[in-house]
């Protein structure tokens, strides 16, 4: 692949003002990763009691997480984003290189699917880590591209992102493979695309779809969990079990929730996967609709947020870049919140700084990062003061 | 920057996205809301039902048979435990139960096994220590429970068990029922499963709060359990107790006298076994003394260097050398278990591997090899030789006779031999003949019903089924009766005037000279030997006697001549002889000395009058006059007691007899009709008559109380938790006999007589009973077996039936050992302990002592 850098080179330390932080995209992400911790903390905590172990078990180790995410974020932010892109090409190869070590003996299998990968003490899902090698690496291959797009840059970026697909697949991970196509999607469209090149690139979607369920490849498990949800009547022990239930915990949390740790369906554990991917049920059954919204509105605001430091980003790659972030950003909060009131399917993918879970939390403030080293370096705006903080 | 429009669509599919989501959880959440909380509601409430204490089993003195403990079980929710954490879990649980069965492999498969919200039992009996340091150290044990769980008890181990009968896991059959579940146990034999449905209660339900795994958080209420009801039986626990220990002492004695004689006869044969056993003690006496001195020069040589006094050392006393006779024995009995006082043992397990051979005992001895096996699909099949005869079985044949499969596995067989002439079993059955309530019921070899509370070894379960002792002979085992059933022919003979025709008293033995060739066989000699009598009677032909000598008797005070042997003639001109169990016949004696004494012949001479005249002037055929009388006392029918696995017996006649021709069965002749020596047999209980220890005992109680035939019955009443009587079983009456009470008065007197006349054949058993002896009746049998098989001689099958008091009776016993010798040998001792007790109190029980060797 090839990564031109079109662009002079510049002094990246040079600063022409102040960097300020973006106090509106920083404050729901912390709000967030707060209720995300109380949240972890009421899901696990009834369950570890009854083991005989630390209720706050879990909690602990997810605040870890948190501080090591903060931490991610801050320096993520100091970094310049054309810096990042020299990274580019080895982010990406270190990225597939982790995703076929989790297929090889190294990996763990956890669930029938085998995500994981130990190194020492450390254990992390390459998966998570691919979502932003996919996002820098396309922004870097599309940034390049001629306007309009020629089609072999479109191909190109369906190669790009093909690679870990395939390899994501074979773990398998049907949640990650459709956020690259999501991602992928609204990056080339973002970038420029024709409507041809975009209905080409859906017609190629679908036909690749359906050409991995008509070769069989996929395992019946998965087609059940994916369809499941679309049948109200099938089986709610079986394939639908996991979602009727948390559905219910949610919908008996009514207009303003059963107060904090009154959450009897999640607390009682019906819900399955309740601190990680079923976390939004916690939020639904105990802080009800209000709570819920609270919880969607603050999504959005870190969304527009990354949009808008899209729309202002110095260069072609930082626009990308923040693009990738909004849509991988919006992407897991639809179908993460999706899932659990039946309407998406069963797909794995966490909810963004609540679920626990290290490496996605990690992941997910890296991205936020750099879209927020993107708004930060952003060019002066008309009528902006320039540099009079000094 | 160029294209803005782009990221705003982008900024509005995602806006558009995160509203869809916001409307889903308005309708679910606040329109909805009420609907899921319904669901929620059921999601939290599980209905677990509670085990309804199974009724208790008490004797007719509230002697508590079978009740319910409760005993602690521990518990594993496995909703509770971690992946990670179960093998940490297994290892510390087998530590901490310290099962050998379950070491912590065991225990994490069942873990892995289990589904992720099933409760496992991982031990169903911890103590009330173990349990507190569960309850203590929860930490330690992470999601074990400790969970009460009632467990069915047999306070007095194997007292009535087969009575009782046992529970367990239930069948395919046990399930049709609505009420019975997997998870429950069932009554499967015995009171236990008669009367399963009042025993089991009704299931109570517990209405808790519990989590998605399962877990009980808390009760929110509880409909009760309605225990079941208790049962109290007609048994009597010490006269049952006095039954069963009889039986087994009396089944020993049989067996030491069964083994005394084939020393006798070993000796006889060669001096081998006095020689042996001679040398034996000599050997044991030589090692004892040197021993001693050896003991003696060790006590000197500490006495020397002072460390100890000296002490003396006793010489040795040749009378105090035990030396084991099983070992001699058994070296004369190859592969025959003999045990260490040198009693044989009934049925030998033999466990034999591919290639190797093995010695069987027997009359002759016999060689088995294993072949080889096959295996053909599911089914193995063993090839074995024995004495160069070959054999193919599956596992459950029966083979060359002696030898049953129990097993094949890839590289072996079990077979079990039976000793056919070691006495397996001894059944007994006391009943009241006043209302049918049976006092006492017990078959040994037996079990402890508690056995299968606790679980038994695939080895257990085949060693007590090998020798059947889960199973109510006194129910289930069919027997002829022998001379005890020439009662019928005494009834009738008396309600009928049917009395033998009588012969001059000087006319002595047949000529035996005259016996026919081949050419003239009569029907009934070529296929089988019909009635030899008991003892070791066997049979010629001769041709013609003169018809004209006999004359019929006219009352039961008429003498009959018994001379030993009886010549009759058959329709075709010829005739057979019939022997007596008594070689030399008996001598002159009426209906009453015929019973006492046992005489074959009189009886004989009965069935011959009812064949000879069976066809009456009026065309009325009267063939079955005898099975009719039969009948009437409830052989030949299940008694109908309450009690399960009943067999019916059988009284033979023509249409049975031509039945089981037509269906080849093998138990009667291929050719030939129903002879009149048939009827012969069976009028003398023996050939094809069966009846069980229950069937004789009713029949009996039937004909001393003046012929009224019970139903008889084990359950008296059932009584609720409060002591209040549900249901009282009423005596049935399944027949009024019509006879004559001076009849039964009759038999009681001549069965008074059996046990204190001069010529009573259960005087010598009863010699020790105590003063009140008078007051006790009785009637011996002795059943010979048909010599199925050339080198298997089956020994014979020994009856008593018992009264008392013979005025007015209250207790009739029946008594059977199988291949026990002749009834009045060792039958009639096990009754008379019995009776002691019954009568005179424990106290008066005398030891058992062998009766005389008579039929």
């Amino acid at each position: 692949m090839a990564m031109t850098d079109d662009h002079p080179r510049v002094s990246l330390l040079r600063r022409d003002r102040p960097l300020r932080p973006d106090l509106l995209l920083i404050i729901p992400y912390l709000i967030l990763s707060g209720i995300g911790l109380v949240m972890v903390y009421s899901a696990s905590a009834p369950r570890l009691e009854a083991l005989g172990v630390s209720p706050s078990r879990e909690l602990e180790q997810q605040a870890a997480f948190v501080l090591i995410g903060f931490m991610a974020f801050g320096i993520v932010s100091m970094i310049d984003s054309r810096i990042v892109r020299w990274w580019v090409p080895w982010i990406y190869i270190g990225s597939v290189m982790t995703l076929i070590m989790v297929l090889s003996p190294l990996g763990t299998v956890v669930k029938g699917a085998q995500r994981w990968i130990q190194i020492g003490p450390i254990r992390f899902q390459p998966s998570e880590i691919a979502k932003l090698a996919v996002i820098l690496g396309l922004a870097a291959l599309l940034s390049a591209a001629a306007r309009p797009m020629k089609w072999d840059r479109v191909v190109r970026a369906v190669a790009l992102v093909a690679l870990p697909s395939v390899l994501i697949f074979l773990q398998p991970d049907l949640g990650t493979m459709l956020t690259f196509g999501f991602i992928a999607a609204i990056m080339v469209f973002v970038a420029g695309a024709s409507w041809r090149q975009m209905a080409a690139l859906v017609v190629a979607g679908i036909v690749g779809t359906v050409g991995v369920f008509q070769v069989g490849a996929i395992k019946t498990y998965q087609i059940t969990r994916l369809t499941a949800f679309l049948d109200d009547t099938s089986d709610v022990l079986g394939a639908q079990y996991n979602q009727y239930q948390s559905q219910i915990a949610i919908g008996t949390g009514g207009l303003f929730g059963k107060g904090l740790f009154h959450g009897t369906q999640t607390n009682l554990r019906f819900v399955p996967e309740q601190s990680s991917d079923f976390i939004f049920t916690a939020v639904g059954e105990q802080l009800g609709f209000v709570g819920s919204l609270l919880v969607i509105v603050l999504f959005g605001i870190i969304i527009w947020r990354v949009l808008v430091a899209a729309a202002n980003a110095q260069d072609r790659f930082g626009q990308l870049v923040a693009t990738g972030v909004a849509a991988l950003l919006g992407f897991h909060v639809f179908v993460n919140i999706g899932m659990t009131i039946r309407v998406m399917p069963v797909t794995g993918l966490p909810l963004p700084f609540m679920s626990s879970g290290g490496t996605v939390f990690v992941a997910m403030s890296v991205a936020v990062g750099l879209a927020h080293s993107i708004w930060m370096r952003r060019p002066a705006l008309a009528g902006e003061r320039h540099g009079d903080d000094r | 920057m160029n294209g803005t429009w782009r990221l705003a669509s982008v900024g509005l599919l995602l806006a558009a996205m995160l509203g869809a989501l916001g409307l889903r959880l308005w309708s679910i959440q606040v329109t909805e809301t009420d609907e899921y909380s319904a669901v929620a509601e059921r999601n939290l409430i599980r209905v677990v039902p509670t085990p309804a204490p199974r009724g208790d089993i008490y004797d007719r003195n509230d002697v508590l048979l079978a009740g319910t403990e409760t005993s602690l079980a521990a518990v594993v929710d496995m909703g509770l435990v971690e992946d990670d954490f179960a093998p940490e879990l297994a290892h510390r649980l087998s530590a901490f139960l310290g099962d050998p069965d379950q070491p912590a492999s065991v225990i994490l498969d069942r873990f892995e096994n289990a589904n992720s919200g099933a409760q496992l039992i991982i031990a169903k009996d911890i103590t009330e220590q173990q349990a507190l340091t569960l309850l203590e150290h929860r930490e330690e044990f992470p999601g074990v429970a400790v969970i009460p769980q009632p467990v069915r008890s047999y306070p007095y181990g194997d007292l009535a068990a087969q009575v009782l009968g046992y529970i367990g896991k239930p069948s395919a059959a046990d399930l049709e029922r609505p009420e019975v579940k997997g998870t429950d146990v069932v009554g499967k034999a015995g009171v236990e499963r008669t009367y399963d449905a009042v025993l089991r209660g009704t299931e109570g339900v517990i209405k808790y709060q519990v989590d998605a795994s399962r877990s009980v958080l808390q009760s929110l209420g509880e409909q009760e359990a309605a225990p079941g009801d208790n049962v109290v039986l007609t048994i009597d626990a010490g006269i049952q107790e006095q039954l069963q220990e009889s039986l087994k002492d009396g089944l020993e004695l049989a067996r030491q006298l069964e083994m005394a004689q084939r020393r006798n006869a070993l000796a006889f044969d060669n001096g081998d076994i006095a020689s042996r056993l001679f040398i034996a003690r000599e050997t044991a006496q030589r090692e004892a003394e040197q021993a001693a001195e050896e003991a003696k020069a060790a006590a000197e040589a500490a006495a020397e260097a002072g460390e100890t006094p000296p002490t003396t050392v006793p010489p040795v006393d040749p009378a105090t050398i035990e030396i084991d006779e099983g070992k001699v024995l058994g070296s004369l009995y190859p592969g025959l278990p003999i045990d260490k006082n040198g009693v044989c043992d009934p049925v030998q397990r033999i466990d034999l591997a591919v290639g190797s051979r093995t010695l069987l005992s027997g009359q002759r001895e016999r060689t088995m090899k294993l072949e080889g096996i096959v295996e053909n699909r599911s089914q193995r099949i063993a090839t074995v030789d024995v004495d160069g005869e070959q054999y193919e079985v599956e596992e459950g044949d029966t083979f060359a006779t002696t030898l049953r499969v129990i097993a094949i596995t890839e590289d072996g067989i079990v077979v079990s031999h039976s000793d056919k002439w070691c006495p397996v079993r001894a059944v007994g059955v006391v009943e009241d003949p006043n209302d049918g309530s049976i006092i006492a019921m017990a078959s040994y070899p037996s079990f402890e019903p508690s056995a299968f509370v606790s679980g038994l070894t695939q080895r257990e379960w085949e060693e007590l089924g090998t020798i059947n002792a889960f199973t109510n002979f006194a129910i289930q085992g069919q027997y002829a009766p022998a001379s005890t059933f020439k009662a019928i022919a005494y009834v009738l003979a008396l309600e009928e005037g049917i009395y033998p025709m009588d012969r001059p008293i000087d006319d002595r033995l047949v000529d035996e000279g005259n016996k026919t060739t081949d050419g003239e066989t009569p029907p009934s000699e070529s296929e089988t030997p019909p009635g030899e009598g008991d003892g070791t009677g066997d049979t010629t032909t001769t041709t013609a006697p003169d018809p004209d000598a006999l004359v019929p008797l006219t009352s039961d005070t008429d003498l009959y001549n018994c001379t030993g042997s009886l010549r009759f003639k058959f329709n075709d001109g010829s005739s057979q002889v019939y022997r007596d169990w008594k070689r030399n016949g008996h001598g002159p004696l009426d209906l009453h000395g015929a019973l006492q004494a046992s005489c074959d012949l009189y009886f004989w001479e009965i069935a011959l009058r009812i064949w000879n005249e069976r066809a009456d002037e009026n065309g009325i055929n009267n063939e079955d006059l005898w099975q009719q009388w039969a009948r009437e006392y409830g052989f030949g029918t299940e008694t109908g007691v309450d009690l399960p696995f009943e067999k019916p017996g059988l009284i033979p006649d023509r249409q049975w007899f031509r039945e089981e021709q037509r269906k080849e069965t093998g138990r009667v002749r291929a050719n030939g009709p129903w002879v009149g020596g048939d009827l012969m047999n069976a009028v003398v209980g023996q050939g094809t008559v069966l009846v069980t220890p229950l069937q004789l005992a009713n029949g009996f109680s039937a004909m001393v109380n003046g012929g009224t035939l019970w139903q008889p019955r084990v359950v008296d009443r059932l009584v609720d938790q409060q002591g209040e009587v549900v249901e009282e079983k009423a005596p049935v009456i399944l027949n009024q006999v019509d006879m004559d009470q001076a009849t039964s008065a009759s038999l009681r007197r001549d069965m008074q007589m059996v046990v204190n006349g001069p010529i009573g054949t259960a005087r010598k058993a009863f010699a020790d009973f105590g003063p009140n002896v008078s007051s006790v009746g009785g009637k011996t049998g002795t059943a010979e077996i048909i010599k199925a098989v050339e080198d298997v001689q089956e020994v014979d099958t020994a009856w008593f039936v018992g009264i008392a008091p013979v005025r007015a009776p209250e207790y009739v016993v029946t008594i059977v050992v199988e291949r026990g010798g002749s009834g009045g040998h060792v039958a009639a001792p096990i009754a008379k302990q019995v009776l002691q007790y019954a009568m005179n109190g424990p106290d008066a029980v005398t030891p058992l002592q062998a009766g005389d060797n008579a039929d």
